[in-house]
């Protein structure tokens, strides 16, 4: 187990210093010029450090939400939070708002998803705690209700209003700046420690909440946690760069495989392996038909989804 | 009623509704004492199960108190009582491919400082320790409620609340659960209550409490609850006891 750790870290700091210097512009580490640190430090650093912290709070939310809904098919994006976040980004771009600058749009995004997620959340409570099947219903409703209310105001904008707001929706990391990422940084930063810390407790919850309860932890109370650390990631990744798919559903999967089920090892494995594949994906996304870019998200679920079935062929037993 | 002064589990008119209405159980109240061996005999949806889960602070009594040694169950912390009491349900249909020593090692949860028990020997205890590097997922039904059994034992807690724990055990696994968990109450004090159905098996205890609709309709040895009348009241059948001369006893049915 510990062999896999450092050889996963490795992988992960390799390719995460090759996302650096290698690119539509190579960059030689040993003789940085002027016109090379300029890229480095205004354009490639702060998109790398965003893919980072999207991957990883798409892969450990992944991992959680999995865990505390009980069901293999979660991912951050079904709680309806994305959606959420998606039409108030939307909703901004097509209006063209910059109140804030720069971060206008982050903002939006992240408040959206706030108030999606207090909504679910909402929904999902009866009887002072949560119930994870009405969670999931919640998000999944209000998921659909907000992708309509997305394609109205999709079909009545402009063009180029509507070409912005799908490359965003999409996932665009080329939009990656200096000052969005302290926010990101901050809410991913903390949603990962409590995850982490409960990691335990969430193991616990695995095996329903009798168990949980015998093993001296409040299964309400763990949940709610978890939901919140959970919110705060997927709402801070989504403000980032948008939706990103694949990697919140199957990187706690190809995790599973390989480090098995204890949420202590797996979570910090979802997080590293979604920020490895996000960071990849966006590197050769942006170097394979330079100057144009592909979005990150359809790469990861290219090079994802036939490692994650090669996997599930090859592995004696489902992950869940 | 029979009444333990030393009682480390007690229900003090324990009333408790599932919905408005009627009460799932009514006033009930009994005490278990340092050691005992106690089985809960009843049909389905006597209240077995409920009795349990009261015990265990997973549900809370509408009305009256239960006490974990002399303080009520609600004034201890999570991790503490935790210590003290540990509750295996009955239904334990999880999917999660944990592995045998993962899911075991669970028992130490609530402990910072390791208790002596290690997950070796809860699974030597349960005959598992060659399957320690096994998938829950790949196990046998039986053998995943042994696993669940050792992870019970390696809580440690003086309290074992067991809910129909025999069930899908072989035989073989019926009478050696039986004899461990009499082995580790000589060697360690423990006390078990342990829900079941099968009257066979209840003679096996040092007390039965005899439960129907949600009350104690009997609470003595298996010789003075064990009759044709009281299994006829709690079970709606008819049976014959049997006794041996040589004084063992069995259930005809």
């Amino acid at each position: 187990m510990k062999i896999k750790l450092i050889l996963i870290t490795i992988i992960a700091a390799i390719i995460f210093a090759l996302a650096l210097f290698v690119g539509p512009k190579p960059i030689n580490p040993f003789n940085i010029n002027g016109i090379d640190k300029e890229i480095l430090f205004s354009i490639r650093l702060p998109r790398v450090l965003v893919s980072i912290f999207m991957g990883m709070a798409l892969g450990a939310s992944g991992a959680v939400l999995q865990g505390i809904l009980r069901n293999p098919l979660a991912d951050p994006y079904i709680l309806g939070i994305s959606s959420g976040a998606a039409l108030t980004a939307a909703f901004g771009i097509i209006m063209g708002l910059t109140v804030f600058g720069s971060v206008t749009i982050p903002l939006l995004a992240f408040i959206g998803a706030l108030i999606t997620g207090v909504f679910v959340g909402a929904m999902g409570w009866k009887r002072g705690g949560f119930w994870p099947e009405r969670l999931l219903l919640a998000g999944v409703g209000l998921g659909f209700l907000f992708s309509a209310m997305l394609m109205l105001l999709m079909s009545i904008s402009s063009d180029e209003g509507l070409r912005r707001a799908t490359l965003w929706i999409f996932g665009d990391l080329s939009l990656a700046d200096w000052p969005v990422l302290p926010y990101g940084f901050i809410f991913i930063t903390a949603g990962l420690i409590v995850a982490m810390t409960r990691a335990r407790a969430l193991n616990a919850l695995m095996l329903g909440d009798d168990l949980a309860h015998s093993l001296g932890f409040s299964p309400r109370k763990e949940r709610f946690i978890l939901f919140i650390s959970v919110g705060f990631m997927t709402a801070a990744s989504v403000s980032l760069g948008g939706m990103i798919g694949f990697i919140g559903l199957l990187v706690p999967h190809i995790g599973r495989f390989i480090v098995g089920s204890d949420n202590r090892v797996l979570i910090p494995i979802s997080a590293l392996g979604g920020g490895v594949l996000l960071c990849i994906s966006d590197l050769i996304g942006k170097s394979i038909i330079s100057p144009t870019e592909l979005p990150a998200g359809i790469i990861t679920a290219v090079i994802g989804a036939p490692y994650f079935l090669y996997l599930l062929r090859r592995k004696d037993v489902l992950s869940f | 009623m029979s009444s333990v002064s030393d009682g480390i589990l007690e229900f003090g008119d324990i009333n408790f509704f599932y919905e408005r209405g009627t009460p799932f159980i009514k006033d009930m109240s009994f005490s278990i004492g340092n050691g005992e061996f106690i089985g809960l005999l009843g049909a389905n949806g006597s209240g077995k199960s409920t009795i349990l889960k009261l015990a265990s602070g997973l549900l809370n009594a509408s009305a009256g108190d239960v006490s974990l040694w002399g303080k009520p169950i609600v004034s201890y912390k999570n991790k503490d009582r935790a210590k003290l009491l540990s509750y295996l349900p009955q239904v334990l249909d999880i999917n999660i491919p944990y592995t045998v020593k993962e899911l075991v090692g669970m028992g130490l949860y609530p402990y910072d400082i390791m208790p002596e028990l290690t997950v070796d020997d809860a699974l030597e205890m349960v005959g598992l320790q060659e399957k320690a590097g096994a998938l829950i997922t790949n196990l046998s039904g039986g053998e995943r409620r042994r696993v669940y059994i050792a992870m019970t034992l390696l809580q440690g807690a003086g309290l074992l609340l067991l809910d129909e724990p025999l069930a899908n055990l072989d035989i073989k696994y019926q009478i050696e659960l039986l004899r461990l968990l009499k082995k580790l109450r000589e060697k360690r004090g423990i006390t078990v209550v342990m829900a079941l159905h099968e009257i066979n098996i209840a003679l096996q205890f040092d007390r039965i409490m005899l439960i129907k609709e949600g009350a104690v309709i009997g609470n003595g040895t298996p010789d003075i609850i064990m009759t044709e009348g009281s299994i006829k009241k709690a079970f709606d059948v008819d049976v014959d006891i049997m006794r041996e001369s040589s004084g063992e006893v069995y259930i005809k049915y």
